[in-house]
């Protein structure tokens, strides 16, 4: 085999290549996901530090719940306050379903069947409930489970310890050890790539477009014949059943899950996090989580202390002011520029030869 | 949440129920303020301010911070904090809401959390971690009344809520800026039109809405201690407020509030302990199911 042929050959096989993650966004997720689990494997093996690993399955939560409240937010423009407290409806039923003596995916599978149904029924309420008052309903919502959580005795007062978790009845993680923590962070980050496909083939299919329809005028959308009510109730219930995930895998990688935090400051975080990414993009989630907390986590804490709500706060407004299409315009912003400095460059050269 | 409850005595049943009362008209009146600048700015600016309670809390901690450095009484700390209270509004007025007049609602509404976010993080760095305290407008002293006791610091709270609100109502339906503060609320731009200060007219009210925000700030504050979360209740339930009286109009947040802060308490003190704020929740949600729009408010027309 000569030198030539080699060359020859793997820039056909790397055109292949572009060329399929072009047309295939599933492969686009799966390199996603690929990458993250390389990123969580140094981390592991002491490339990065191993707080690390923490931060990259916080952003991965974060990203997960943040893909399920854009569906609300971008696409259907729907609020909804009460997103954290379904990443605790996660976390901590599926908590309660194991200390019951059930297998873990049973426990999780039924945490977050209960959460959806929530999710459900608030659809329902918002069939009634417009705007600031749904807002201020899901705010209800958020208030009723934080009673909940903190006052019934089967989530353990403070927090409620979960421990080592058993998957398929036979793989026993525990986040005590450092290789299987990797292990867990592992399937954080496939299950992470797998909801991303889950929500592109939501906004390419027909509920995705009546979402966007929905948003745009319900009025003119109903007349279309799109049922907003039957819309509204699948937003909120894919939006909590994506919550619900990520506090399933909140509760599979941290193995303890607090009763206290799943408050309005965190659902303030979230909401952020779909803000600065930008509304009705799916990879502007991550981004957006990668800026939000793990550059406070990361970065800001060494210099200036816990300062990540002020951050976030300052980057929400700042964002909706000046660029309201958040981060993943960045790269459609950088494109045109691109192109427009090349086809300057042109006209230069033709101006020249005249 | 005032802790007024725990003194009460276990059989006499007409003390136990104007002790309740006599609660309720205190907590309603933080309410009500509460309440009060909630529909005031969303009126104005079409925007429901999440962050009222942050401004609240942030000017009770001038309040606090001032007293405790250069002893001063609570009137003189309380007449600082309605000024920086005053600013507050202003500067938010200016440099966050006005800039973003023309984003859409829900991004409106997504500023006012950022502006919590802010609040919220810089006070632990402006006024350090430990609570303050703040004392009481009079100290001690009461009446009894058929077994109920009545202080009289809940008597002044009452009046100079009630006095506030009904210089405000007095404000918006009997003077000419009143008469600009409701074709404002009615329609931005033909006022404007008419030749209406719009811009002013919204920034009296965030200033307002921040000045009555803080009032009701440092009426809870003697309860517990000046802390970033002491108003997320009131806040919460102002909000609550809000929805069940019905945005359309200025009076059906402020009975609202009364009857929240009522049905609250009762249910506290005769049904359950913890899940007395649960049951309250779950009515108005059910409540509002069937007249999404509040007691007093009416569906708004839609054009298409």
């Amino acid at each position: 085999m000569t030198d030539s042929n080699f060359k020859e050959k793997s820039v056909a096989l790397w055109n292949r290549f572009a060329k399929t993650v072009k047309t295939h966004p599933h492969a686009q997720f799966f390199i996603f996901g690929l990458v993250m689990v390389m990123l969580g494997y140094f981390s592991s093996v002491g490339v990065f530090p191993s707080f690390y690993l923490s931060v990259f399955a916080y952003i991965i939560i974060y990203t997960l719940v943040a893909l399920g409240l854009n569906l609300l937010l971008g696409f259907s423009g729907l609020i909804s306050l009460a997103s954290s407290s379904f990443i605790g409806v996660g976390a901590l039923g599926t908590g309660v379903f194991l200390n019951l003596g059930l297998p873990f995916e049973l426990a999780a599978a039924l945490a977050i069947v209960s959460a959806a149904g929530i999710g459900a029924l608030i659809g329902l309420l918002s069939s009634k409930i417009s705007g600031i008052y749904l807002a201020i309903s899901t705010l209800f919502i958020a208030e009723i489970l934080r009673q909940i959580f903190t006052s019934v005795d089967i989530f353990g007062g403070e927090r409620l310890d979960i421990g080592t978790v058993k998957l398929l009845g036979f793989i026993e993680l525990s986040r005590n050890s450092r290789a299987e923590r990797f292990y867990l962070y592992a399937i954080m980050a496939i299950v992470l790539a797998l909801m991303m496909m889950v929500v592109y083939n939501i906004i390419k299919s027909r509920s995705g477009r009546a979402f966007m329809g929905i948003s745009r005028s319900e009025n003119s959308a109903a007349a279309m014949g799109i049922s907003p009510l039957k819309y509204r109730v699948m937003a909120f219930t894919v939006a909590t059943f994506f919550a619900a995930v990520a506090g399933v895998l909140y509760a599979l990688y941290f193995q303890d899950a607090p009763t206290r935090q799943w408050g309005l400051l965190q659902s303030l975080t979230i909401i952020a996090i779909v803000v600065v990414g930008g509304f009705k993009s799916i990879y502007g989630m991550f981004f957006g989580a990668v800026i939000i907390h793990g550059m406070s986590e990361l970065f800001l804490k060494d210099w200036l202390g816990n300062v990540s709500s002020v951050f976030s706060g300052i980057l929400l407004i700042v964002v909706i002011l000046f660029y309201p299409q958040g981060i993943a315009h960045v790269w459609i912003d950088l494109k045109k520029l691109y192109y427009k400095l090349k086809t300057r460059k042109k006209k230069d050269v033709i101006n020249d030869e005249s | 949440m005032y802790g007024g409850l725990v003194s009460f005595s276990g059989v006499n049943t007409v003390g136990n129920f104007l002790n309740i009362l006599f609660n309720s008209l205190q907590t309603g009146s933080t309410y009500a303020l509460a309440a009060l600048a909630i529909v005031l700015i969303f009126r104005t600016s079409k925007t429901t301010n999440f962050a009222q309670g942050s401004i609240g809390t942030l000017n009770a901690y001038v309040a606090a911070l001032v007293l405790s450095s250069w002893g001063w009484s609570i009137w003189a700390v309380a007449i600082v904090s309605m000024v920086t209270a005053f600013l507050t509004g202003v500067l938010i007025d200016t440099f966050i809401i006005r800039p973003a007049a023309k984003v859409n609602k829900i991004a409106k509404q997504i500023i006012t959390l950022g502006l919590i976010m802010i609040i919220t993080g810089i006070s632990p760095y402006l006024f350090g971690v430990d609570p303050y305290q703040l004392p009481r407008f009079i100290p001690q002293g009461g009446m009894e009344i058929l077994g109920s006791s009545l202080k009289y610091n809940t008597i002044f709270i009452v009046l100079i809520s009630l006095f506030f609100m009904g210089a405000i109502f007095w404000f918006i339906q009997k003077t000419k800026w009143g008469l600009a503060i409701r074709v404002t609320a009615s329609n931005e731009v033909t006022s404007k039109l008419m030749g209406v200060p719009t811009k002013t007219v919204t920034m009296m009210s965030w200033a307002t809405a921040a000045m009555l925000g803080t009032l009701a700030a440092i009426i809870v504050a003697p309860a517990g201690s000046v802390n970033p979360n002491m108003m997320f209740n009131v806040q919460v339930s102002a909000f609550f407020a809000g929805v069940f009286g019905g945005f359309q109009t200025f009076y059906g947040p402020v009975l609202a509030a009364f009857i929240i802060a009522f049905a609250r308490n009762t249910t506290v003190f005769y049904l359950t302990d913890i899940w007395g704020d649960v049951l309250v929740y779950m009515i108005i949600l059910v409540f509002l199911f069937f007249k999404p729009y509040g007691i007093f408010g009416k569906p708004p027309v839609k054009k298409v």
